[in-house]
């Protein structure tokens, strides 16, 4: 057991890129997401239309080859993304598809008497929204949303294919220097504690949230 | 509510949004290597001006370029392409890639050379130009003594592994009369790197694993009990290891072939093929000669 420290070093090393992947995402998503359920339920139905085509190309092909697209063949076609950014790009436009149909749901749970309801009341649009219906929509949404993040924790392993070193890299590396095992159990156990400590606090947040419920 | 002609007015607007940047699209992809451009010239230079080049690597490729414990960069390719440039003035950035995705890195200007174990073979010549051959290395086939394989054809009925996209899975296929037609189903499993492949060998999950002779000693090395392993050779083509470059990189290549012959006279790369392999290139006979 003493061995495994040391692979703990050099797997370490993968930690940044692969936590500067996840926030990276979901500072970028989520705004993104939100955009795109609103733009979904646009009354103009080309919106409509070029907001469920880009959810259907972003769901219906796998992530990895949108890594690969977004990185070698913008490239070819002139588009110089670094390796990071290129990343961040696809990661940020594959999970706000993801994001938004989850939010298209929580938006359809609030009843349409509610609306009316703000309309004779008074309330502008942008009140009804931020003041009425966001915070209905934030607690229905936290346990999906929660499903997403706890999959981008493992997703961000896909990262390899345009070279950059995350945390299962460097434990492949280290497997393929020592032939063993070993650095995979270490890598697994990084990921557990990585999304143990996403579930703690999504739910400590649900719990906030279910206070005025 | 929003009146009929604010609806189709902006319907159209972004219609003839969307179809405009289709079109934009269509014509920058439809430009004949537009992005390309960089690729295709010179770049000997402009790397002389920076003094740095971008090598790509695969880092879990051991012996020839991979990380030690500290995550420092090491191997016999690591070293010779340091030395070969060192002696230029030029700074060595190594790259991690993805080997699958090898030769697009290379094509697409994000790496200047692929140093990496990377094996002459005619469907690469179509894509990439090579340095002369400064390593050459057989292939070996793996197996348990316990396995009672001594020979190829002894692997008739047996599984074997080898790397996908690897120079073994290559000569496999392309010599089939070697070892492909005794083989069960006549197909070799494939694995992404060859520790994996060396734990199914240890879980009795594959009899030979057919990997350069190189790798193979590294790894047999690795395990327990080094005695338990054979390694078998056959009428396999030698493989020689080159530099891959862009086909318009006639500079670069023209340097570091000159740098190659130089160190191969004074007896550098044999020193480090020693020191690496325990044995150098010059053990399997002149450089023409195919076996």
């Amino acid at each position: 057991m003493e061995n495994m420290t040391a692979f703990l070093p050099g797997i370490l090393s993968g930690l940044q890129m692969t936590l500067g992947v996840f926030f990276i995402t979901i500072i970028g998503s989520v705004p993104l997401g939100i955009l795109a359920s609103l733009a979904m339920k646009s009354p103009y139905f080309t919106i409509r239309w070029l907001v469920n085509g880009y959810i259907w190309i972003m769901r219906g092909t796998p992530l990895l080859l949108q890594l690969i697209f977004i990185y070698y063949g913008l490239a070819m076609v002139g588009v110089p993304f670094t390796r990071f950014e290129a990343a961040a790009f696809a990661f940020i436009i594959n999970y706000a598809a993801y994001l938004a149909e989850i939010f298209r749901g929580g938006l359809q749970s609030v009843p349409q008497g509610q609306f009316d309801a703000a309309q004779v009341l008074g309330l502008s649009k942008t009140q009804t929204f931020f003041k009425v219906v966001l915070p209905q929509v934030v607690k229905i949404v936290v346990p999906s949303f929660g499903n997403e993040v706890v999959n981008l924790v493992k997703d961000t392993s896909l990262i390899y294919v345009i070279g950059l070193g995350d945390i299962l890299r460097a434990g492949s590396i280290a497997a393929a220097r020592d032939v063993t095992l070993v650095p995979y159990l270490i890598v697994g156990a990084l990921y557990l504690i990585m999304t143990a400590v996403v579930t703690v606090l999504l739910r400590a947040s649900e719990k906030r949230l279910n206070v005025w419920r | 509510m929003i009146s009929r002609k604010k609806k189709i007015t902006v319907n159209l607007l972004v219609a003839l949004a969307f179809f405009s940047f289709l079109i934009w699209a269509f014509l920058v992809l439809a430009k004949p290597n537009s992005g390309g451009v960089v690729a295709r010239e010179d770049q000997w230079s402009e790397i002389k001006k920076q003094k740095t080049i971008t090598i790509g690597l695969d880092d879990t490729f051991v012996p020839m370029g991979f990380r030690d414990r500290s995550g420092k960069l090491v191997g016999f390719d690591v070293d010779l392409a340091e030395k070969v440039f060192a002696d230029l003035g030029i700074k060595v950035k190594w790259q991690p890639i993805d080997w699958s995705m090898k030769e697009t890195e290379l094509n697409t200007g994000n790496i200047d050379a692929l140093w990496n174990g990377y094996t002459k073979t005619p469907e690469r010549a179509k894509q990439v130009a090579f340095s002369s051959t400064y390593h050459r290395a057989q292939l070996a086939l793996v197996v348990k003594k316990s396995s009672g394989v001594h020979r190829f054809d002894q692997m008739a009925g047996k599984v074997l592994g080898v790397q996908t996209g690897s120079s073994g899975e290559n000569a496999l296929n392309s010599q089939p009369a070697v070892l492909k037609q005794y083989i069960a189903g006549k197909k070799a499993i494939g694995y992404d790197t060859f520790d994996k492949a060396f734990t199914d060998l240890n879980a009795n999950r594959l009899t030979g694993l057919l990997v350069d002779e190189d790798y193979a000693a590294y790894y047999i090395k690795q395990q327990a009990n080094p005695d338990d392993y054979a390694l078998l050779t056959g009428d396999f083509a030698i493989s020689d290891d080159v530099v891959a470059f862009r086909k318009g990189d006639k500079g670069l290549k023209k340097a570091v072939n000159q740098e190659l012959a130089k160190l191969k006279n004074t007896g550098f790369i044999q020193q480090l093929e020693r020191r690496w392999f325990g044995q150098t290139s010059l053990d399997f006979g002149p450089t023409e000669e195919k076996r």
